[in-house]
């Protein structure tokens, strides 16, 4: 089934640190996967305001503060929560699957 | 823009003694001494007569006597003699800075003298330790105190400015690099994992494999970096904190605003290997200062920009996180410091 596919494996559950993004790529695109509490996410990891690594920024709370101007997003959603980035980031599927973390390709 | 209830370094220890040093610190002119039992003192470099800096007088026993009419200071600035006149108006008195001798530095407190506690005092003990051999030094630098701390919390740019010393590209590209936050402090910590060592690094370390490399900048309010730096071969355990048969040393630096465009860089260099080894200790300071030398040719050429231009627009990368998080701490402390002067202005 097509579907199945769509996972690429990005990562191990343990190279994710509590208090930090882990950059990976998926199909060449930037993301960066975070835990929240008990859950995995995975959003893209470059800021759309001047192109910082959102992994190298502040995560706080569910959220994650660009490392350079400030802008906050939501983890879990990817949605834009303060400036001056003005667009939400995508957010990907995530599975965890025995120790490994998988993504989907939208 | 200066930030004043701080200790700053205001001298080197040695500097300081029986002919008066006049130095200017946050834009005020001050005169630095010794009384006769080396107690060090600091006031204000203008007589409150015709104004003539103090540092042209000279000293007559504890006191300091004005080059131009003869007025004598003692060391709490308070004029204690006017020749030809016997009564001395109660204003005649300088301003006094509250002084601290540690660390082979004189240091000195522009704010408030109410809040001057040397307990506040930045630890920059490497410097006089006999667990560590150090040396340091002073540098007179023609641009603004904040692009010196901008240099040291982005060492990138070591793999660019120094590439003849302490840098390698290794720097730039095979990096990892973690930026930590409190109220008051700023910590960049970068690891350059199974890479080669740079120039001063094999001649000091002697190291004829890869190493794990890494440099932990910390930062505090206004201007102190206090860089942990060191090198290890590769796959002895350093990232997990197991240092052996490798190098640590310390780079060490206290920035004090002279003017809005020059500075004082005070800086030393510790290590903690053979520190006994004068020669060694000497090796290792003439590397770094080759190193910073060219880092000054980078700040007054930078400086000469920025006078041409004042506040353009800037591109922020990705290296620039630890810069950034210390100037907004450093905006947020001047604008405390601001608010709190008008609250007593206000009184």
């Amino acid at each position: 089934m097509a579907d199945t596919e769509e996972w690429r494996r990005v990562a191990a559950l343990s190279d994710i640190p509590a208090d930090a993004g882990f950059p990976v790529t998926l199909g060449g695109t930037p993301i960066a996967l975070y835990r929240v509490e008990d859950a995995v996410h995975a959003i893209d990891d470059v800021c759309p305001h001047a192109f910082a690594l959102l992994s190298q920024g502040f995560v706080e709370g569910g959220t994650v503060e660009c490392p350079l101007h400030q802008a906050c997003f939501e983890i879990a959603t990817g949605r834009c929560l303060s400036g001056p980035a003005t667009v939400d980031l995508r957010s990907y599927a995530v599975k965890v699957d025995g120790g490994d973390v998988y993504v989907r390709a939208p | 823009m200066f930030l004043r209830n701080y200790w700053y370094v205001a001298a080197s220890a040695s500097e300081v003694g029986r002919k008066p040093l006049a130095r200017i610190i946050l834009g005020e002119p001050v005169v630095f001494f010794r009384t006769e039992d080396g107690a060090p003192v600091a006031f204000e470099d203008r007589c409150v007569h015709r104004h003539l800096p103090l540092s042209m007088g000279k000293l007559v026993g504890d006191r300091l006597q004005c080059h131009y009419h003869g007025l004598q200071y003692d060391r709490s600035g308070q004029c204690v003699r006017i020749p030809g006149q016997d009564r001395i108006p109660p204003n005649a008195k300088v301003k006094a800075y509250p002084v601290v001798e540690r660390y082979g530095w004189l240091w000195i407190w522009m704010g408030d003298p109410a809040l001057a506690d040397p307990a506040k005092i930045t630890d920059f003990h490497w410097l006089d330790d006999a667990n560590w051999g150090a040396k340091s030094s002073y540098l007179y630098v023609n641009a603004n105190w904040q692009l010196i701390v901008d240099n040291l919390l982005d060492l990138t740019h070591l793999a660019f400015v120094h590439e003849t010393t302490i840098g390698n590209s290794a720097l730039a590209e095979h990096a990892t690099v973690k930026v930590t936050r409190a109220p008051n402090n700023v910590v960049v910590t970068r690891w350059i994992i199974d890479q080669p060592a740079p120039p001063t690094f094999v001649k000091v370390g002697g190291f004829t494999s890869n190493v794990d490399r890494w440099q932990i900048i910390d930062f505090a309010p206004p201007a102190f970096l206090r860089l942990d730096v060191g090198a290890t071969p590769t796959g002895t355990g350093a990232p997990q904190g197991r240092r052996v048969g490798g190098i640590t040393m310390r780079n060490l630096n206290a920035i004090t605003p002279e003017t809005e465009k020059t500075s004082h860089y005070f800086w030393g260099q510790a290590h903690d290997f053979d520190v006994k080894n004068a020669v060694l200790t000497e090796k290792i300071f003439e590397q770094i200062q080759t190193a910073f030398y060219e880092d000054v040719a980078v700040f007054t050429a930078q400086q000469r920009s920025l006078d041409l231009i004042p506040d353009p627009p800037q591109l922020d990368i990705n290296a620039d996180t630890g810069v950034i998080q210390a100037r907004r701490i450093l905006a947020r402390l001047h604008e405390e410091e601001q608010a709190a002067l008008h609250a007593t202005a206000a009184e």
